[in-house]
């Protein structure tokens, strides 16, 4: 029955990498705004017809 | 009286305009139904065209121009009518100011040698190909490196190449697509908005916690592991007890930290009752788990934390893109051009001193009290008292801060500082400050957290004192049970999740209040405060009358004519109103400030603006203190026109609905002339008050409350700010939504003020189900206490109740609130 303290270990370590994703995913800022990726995510990337310079405004 | 002229709204041109065209573009607009490709706006009969592209004005097409040119076409199959209408101000150098180191510093939240970067606030988006088109700028411009846009919070926060591009250029930029951003003297300093994370953090610490020590307890609460509980009984605890001592540290603090401010001024709120069950929870557990005599109740600990800390988090879910905090830094500028011996020159706003000579342009505002020195004044004071129509001021006169200039540019000597103004001198007062101290209103959670902490420790006494000659062991049980249970954990939710699923009710019809402490002082308001005008009053609206001789058809016309040239407010309003035919008009000119004088064709000449232009007696007919227009027609004083303001057509209604619970009154900053019509619309028993300066409002609100009476204030301009702070519950009203409201607790959208009865109805309904919530939460906590006064509360009894009461008010409290807005038809 050892065997338990080494599985309820390694649940453990498994729960923590979860935890630790949560709280990167917080740090980094994706439960700040929860909208607009929402929106952005559809936008088409594409490509301009003809190969046009930025226009640069004076 | 008031006298107030057409006035001319482009800048370039301070003297008389030229001749008019002979037909007026203005009332050819009606004739066709094209809608612009740019801002989808009617266009005029012969719209501007490119590429066989309708335009009603050259500003959009420029815009279409710029992004056809960029490839940025997809703007307008993105959303319905995305494009925003160009306004025509366009002011050389009126972004220099950015230029500045010192506003740069301050602006800018990241800076290296060749990039900087930048948050700002932009209203006007508001749809996909908003996001979409902000996004691409970089496109746009290579200096611009990313943007990234928020859209609930409105921000957009853009990277640039300093090599590449200015800050004035990028704003610039902004504003050449229509999104010109909003930079104000509060956004200085301010840098971007950073959602606190920590309530995330908390949570899902206590999550993580909660979820694994509930595995690990589980083996105990059944009775056919007891052999495997034998062998890991005592890891399985201190396991636990691992876990656990993050959540008391980390996740619970906030909660310790409520409940020991509370004992400072001392004060014993929910927090207190919470934070003393949630430590002897933990040190009987601690206690358990060390002596080897069980698992103690790390699950019920952990649990109780994460619950709870739902609650905060079901709370605190607030509205990114309002902002309930503005004072008159959010309005304004942040720069000014001062005038210098030596030239102009760009000054920070904070620098402005007495003493100073300023220049105010079209469109600016003037930030401190000043005296004209030249120009003529056309200052718009709609955000100060809500009244829309400019009001004139000639050289020699003192002008308060706050307005808009509309019209040519004004030279103005500052008189006073910026904070020592007639208005801004409203925030040195005592009520602004006292946010700090506090909530105002006691509220019925912490009232309850109060009997709840003296009916424990009397329980926990008496349980010592009956079980003490008796049973030693026992005693301490049922002791540190009663301890345990007696947290209100359940009653410390009912708040929460009933004001949370209010606040979203209301906000969905648009009444969108600060935090959730604000329906409880909407519940329990019995006073109501308005202001006049442009909260009872329609700004937009206003009802035209017209005293003197009768007007002959040819004459209206003529009148009608002539007036739709001008872009005064009033002109406007009464070409509307006459609504006639166009007649070629010979000649036309304006003159700034006092009025206009127009030929017709047939050569009758009219002369339209302020008596003194007309050449009326100003004393003359008209003694009300309406805004008139005087007409003469060929050099003969004729009559005029009287503006009147409109009451908003739901009010009414309203107002006799509220008459019969609420004391009503009415804080006016005018004159009393509108008395017996608010009379008859409040009904006698009403306070009406006229001539209130802002200080004025807020010592009346004030001195309310100190006689005890729950008072809920409804105004709109920075003029009630003062009022809005002082009272229990302070609502803005306003048109649009990205608009300027003052510093207040809640904001309406104006054309909901009909339904304000429904609104205190709901908050009074929502009040009710939190205290039947409350019910049901004690008689969890009675059935509890009754288990451990006895020491049968076992670890098991707990980790039954715990969730259940928890779950189960959350449950009832959210279905209660439900019931009650569909009851309002809310």
């Amino acid at each position: 029955m050892t065997i338990i303290f080494l599985l309820i270990g390694l649940s453990l370590l498994v729960a923590l990498v979860f935890l630790a994703g949560f709280l990167w995913a917080v740090r980094s800022g994706q439960y700040d705004d929860a909208y607009t990726p929402s929106v952005r995510m559809l936008f088409d990337d594409e490509a301009p017809t003809e190969p046009t310079a930025p226009v640069r405004r004076r | 009286m008031r006298v107030m002229a057409p006035a001319q709204r482009r800048p370039e041109l301070c003297g008389p305009t030229p001749l008019c065209p002979p037909v007026p573009a203005f009332l050819e607009q009606t004739a066709t139904n094209l809608a612009c490709a740019h801002c989808g706006d009617a266009c005029p009969a012969e719209p501007l065209r490119l590429a066989e592209l309708p335009f009603c004005c050259a500003g959009c097409r420029t815009v279409y121009e710029l992004l056809n040119a960029s490839q940025l076409c997809t703007y307008y199959a993105l959303g319905e009518r995305p494009g925003l209408k160009i306004k025509e101000v366009e002011l050389p150098g009126r972004f220099d100011y950015l230029a500045s180191e010192a506003v740069q510093a301050q602006l800018l939240s990241f800076r290296s040698a060749e990039r900087g970067r930048l948050t700002l606030h932009v209203p006007q988006m508001h749809c996909t190909s908003c996001i979409w088109l902000l996004e691409h700028l970089p496109r746009l411009h290579a200096g611009v490196v990313e943007a990234r846009v928020q859209f609930l919070r409105k921000e957009i926060t853009i990277t640039y190449l300093l090599a590449d591009i200015s800050l004035p250029e990028v704003v610039q930029l902004l504003a050449s697509v229509g999104y010109e951003p909003q930079i104000t003297l509060a956004e200085l300093g301010a840098q971007p908005h950073r959602a606190s994370h920590t309530l995330y953090y908390q949570l899902g610490l206590a999550a993580f916690a909660f979820g694994n020590v509930m595995l690990l307890a589980l083996p105990e609460y059944f009775s056919f592991v007891e052999d495997l509980q034998a062998g890991f009984g005592r890891f399985f605890g201190y396991l636990s007890l691992a876990l656990a001592l993050p959540v008391l540290l980390y996740s619970a603090r906030g909660f310790f930290r409520s409940a020991g401010q509370g004992l400072r001024q001392r004060h014993i709120n929910l927090d207190f009752p919470i934070s003393l069950g949630l430590a002897s929870l933990f040190s009987v557990s601690t206690f358990e788990v060390l002596s080897g005599r069980g698992a103690g109740y790390f699950d019920s600990f952990t649990g109780l934390v994460f619950f709870m800390l739902i609650g905060k988090w079901v709370q605190q879910r607030t509205y990114d893109a309002l902002r309930f905090d503005r004072d008159y830094t959010a309005y304004f500028p942040v720069a000014v051009t001062r005038l210098t011996p030596a030239g102009e020159q760009s000054i920070s706003v904070q620098e402005l001193a007495v003493g100073h000579r300023i220049r105010v342009r079209h469109q600016e505002v003037i930030p401190a009290d000043a005296v004209l020195l030249r120009g003529a004044g056309q200052i718009d004071y709609s955000f100060v008292s809500g009244e829309s129509t400019p009001v004139a001021r000639a050289a020699g006169d003192l002008v308060y801060a706050g307005g808009r200039q509309l019209g040519g540019a004004l030279e103005l000597e500052v008189v006073r500082g910026v904070s020592q103004g007639y208005l801004t001198q409203l925030w040195n007062n005592p009520a602004f400050t006292k946010d700090a101290a506090g909530p105002t209103l006691e509220t019925y959670a912490n009232r309850a957290g109060r009997y709840f902490v003296a009916l424990t420790l009397l329980l926990a006494a008496g349980t010592l004192a009956y079980w003490g000659p008796r049973d030693q062991a026992t005693m301490w049980r049922a002791f540190t049970s009663v301890l345990v249970i007696a947290c209100p954990c359940a009653l410390s939710l009912a708040t929460p999740f009933a004001m949370g699923a209010a606040l979203r009710v209301l906000g969905r019809h648009k009444l969108y209040l600060k935090n959730a402490a604000v329906i409880e002082a909407l519940a329990r308001a019995d006073t109501l405060v308005f202001d006049k005008t442009g909260t009872l009053t329609d700004p937009t609206q206003s009802a035209v009358q017209y005293h003197g001789r009768p007007l002959l058809p040819l004459e209206k016309q003529l009148i009608a004519t002539a007036a739709a040239q001008s872009t005064h407010p009033l002109s406007q309003r009464l070409a509307r109103e006459l609504a006639t035919e166009a007649l070629p008009l010979a000649t036309c000119q304006e003159y700034s400030g006092q009025g206009l004088k127009a030929t017709a064709a047939s050569g009758q000449a009219l002369r339209l603006g302020s008596a003194a232009f007309v050449g009326a007696s100003a004393g003359g007919p008209a003694l009300a203190p309406e805004t008139s227009v005087y007409v003469a027609l060929d050099g003969e004083p004729a009559g005029h026109f009287t503006f009147r303001n409109v009451y908003r057509p739901a009010l009414p209604a309203v107002l006799a609905a509220l008459g019969k619970r609420y004391r009503l009154a009415v804080l006016s900053g005018d004159t009393d002339a509108e008395g017996p019509r608010l009379r008859a619309l409040l009904g006698p028993a009403a306070e009406l008050r006229f001539g209130q300066s802002p200080a004025d409002k807020l010592a009346y609100i004030a001195a309310e409350r100190a006689q005890g009476h729950t008072m809920v204030m409804i105004g709109d301009g920075l003029n009630d700010a003062g009022a809005l702070r002082a009272a229990d519950a302070g609502i803005a009203l306003t048109d649009t939504l990205t608009n300027f409201s003052p510093a207040c607790d809640a904001i309406l959208e104006a054309g909901e003020l009909g339904r304000l009865a429904t609104f205190l109805g709901f908050s009074r309904a929502c009040l009710r189900a939190v205290l039947a919530t409350f019910v049901l939460s004690l008689c969890y906590n009675a059935v509890g206490l009754t288990l451990a006064v006895q020491g049968h509360f076992t670890p098991i009894a707990s980790a039954i109740l715990m969730p259940l009461s928890s779950l189960s008010v959350m449950v009832v409290a959210t279905l209660l609130v439900r019931w009650a807005a569909r009851r309002y038809h809310l």
